[in-house]
């Protein structure tokens, strides 16, 4: 059946990388759950900042009076998307701990350093998708609490559909970059495990 | 080189650095393995066992002396050829079994083949077949965690088997069993050896595990000290 003789490729494609990387999401859900809402909590804020302007500029178009967001609001949130960086970074460090066993063996059945990396960084990428949703779903109600007394809670029926779509595709694609930037150095340093080592690693 | 050898060892070293200390891990192997052969590597914790599979397996690089497989220098091939190696040519089996504790018996046993590119189906299918042969076909949904420590060294012979390697390296496959279940582990392997033709190197401190193998290599300090016909 295999072809001793011919070197031929092992393979690990996109596909591989995203079902492997479900699995351990799935069943590590308590690992995902911490970076998730890392991610998300950092969205929320983002998102809850550009839907209160979104809110104040269609308050006023609709002629109400004129309300901003302060500067120091945009540093916070600047703040906070650092923090979920860092939260992430050092999460996804202690998962490539507990699995150094695992990075060994997969390396002993055919994984190459890219292998390793692509299924870190597909981890992430899902992580990132679903944090970057439900920080956008947060912020929406977070802006709603802050600015509905002022501005009526119907306020976000006024903020034109496309403007809300850019705010959806916008935040989740942030969060799926951040998430995916977060975990490259630890990513790398899984990827170039030796085998041996990984596999001598006690926890 | 003769047509029957499949490993050759020349001179195979491995030596450690520690705090200005060498370790001779592995000092001087020279051995020839034929194919289909089943040989047991025995000697005390510490004389080099390991190392000398991770240097056959491709996994770690000597400090001198070369590995041949089917007449292939492994120093020579790059990472794309030795990952090939690693999944083709060599299953491996360990005392810790080092199964992925979030995929099922069957999972494990079909991963090395999407590495090998084998269609999902066909690696689904043929994982089944293997943890049958192994006799785990009605425990091929449970994790790793829901099985016995010989069930466990099961599903890491059958994950070991799933390309159909030629070569089998197990490193004390029966070091974290009692002695009942790692007869029938000895005996899984020696069965698989027999109607597969596969090579079988198997290390071990425990003399009770070595009666059925064709050579028995000692192992002291790193070095080989004698070679019995068994
Ligand atoms: N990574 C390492 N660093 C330093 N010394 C090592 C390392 N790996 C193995 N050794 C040493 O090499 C020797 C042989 O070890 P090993 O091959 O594991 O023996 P065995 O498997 O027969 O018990 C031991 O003295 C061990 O301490
Ligand atoms: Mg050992």
């Amino acid at each position: 059946m295999a072809e001793h003789g011919s070197p031929g490729r092992v393979s690990f494609g996109l596909g591989d990388a995203l079902r492997l990387g479900y699995d351990y999401i799935k069943k590590r859900r308590d690992r995902a759950l911490i970076n998730i809402s890392s991610i998300a909590l950092g969205i929320a804020f983002l998102s809850t900042l550009l839907f209160t302007d979104s809110f104040y500029r269609a308050f006023i178009a609709a002629g109400g009076a004129h309300l901003s967001i302060e500067s120091y609001q945009y540093w916070l949130m600047f703040v906070a998307l650092i923090v979920s960086v860092v939260g992430i970074t050092n999460a996804v460090l202690i998962a490539v701990y507990e699995r150094y066993r695992e990075i060994g063996t997969l390396k002993c059945i055919g994984a190459m350093d890219r292998h390793i990396l692509l299924l870190f960084l597909v981890e992430s990428l899902i992580q990132g998708g679903i944090g970057g949703i439900l920080g956008f779903f947060l912020g929406i109600i977070g802006a709603l609490i802050s600015t509905g007394g002022t501005t009526g809670f119907d306020i976000i029926l006024k903020v034109p559909a496309t403007e809300i779509l850019i705010l959806f595709l916008g935040s989740t694609f942030l969060s799926i970059f951040l998430s995916v930037i977060a975990t490259i150095y630890p990513a790398r340093h899984a990827a170039k495990l030796n085998p041996v080592e990984a596999l001598r690693y006690e926890l | 080189m003769s047509f029957d050898m499949i490993i050759q060892l020349e001179d195979l070293t491995r030596h450690y650095e520690m705090g200005g200390v060498q370790i001779k891990a592995l000092d001087g192997v020279d051995i020839e393995i034929n194919r289909g052969e089943y040989l047991s590597i025995v000697g005390p914790s510490g004389s080099g066992k390991t190392t000398l599979f991770n240097l056959v397996g491709g996994l770690d690089r000597p400090t001198r002396g070369k590995v041949y497989i089917d007449g292939v220098d492994i120093s020579q091939l790059d990472a794309y050829e030795l990952a090939w190696l690693r999944c083709r040519k060599i299953g491996y089996i360990f005392q810790t079994f080092n199964l992925i504790p979030v995929l099922t018996a069957l999972e494990n046993v079909s991963l090395p083949t999407v590495f090998a590119g084998v269609p999902r189906d066909e690696g689904l299918e043929k994982a089944q077949k293997l943890l049958t042969s192994v006799g785990l076909g009605e425990r091929v949904h449970h994790r790793p965690g829901e099985l016995s420590a010989g069930q466990q060294q099961r599903v890491a012979i059958a994950r070991a088997m799933a390309n159909d390697p030629a070569i089998i390296l197990a490193d004390e496959p029966t070091g974290n069993l009692d002695l009942n279940t790692g007869m029938e582990i000895i005996d899984l392997l020696h069965g698989l050896n027999r109607t597969r033709g596969m090579t079988l190197i198997a290390a071990t401190h425990d003399l009770k595990m070595i009666t059925a193998s064709d050579r028995v290599v000692w192992m002291r300090d790193g070095a080989i000290e004698k070679i019995e016909r068994g």
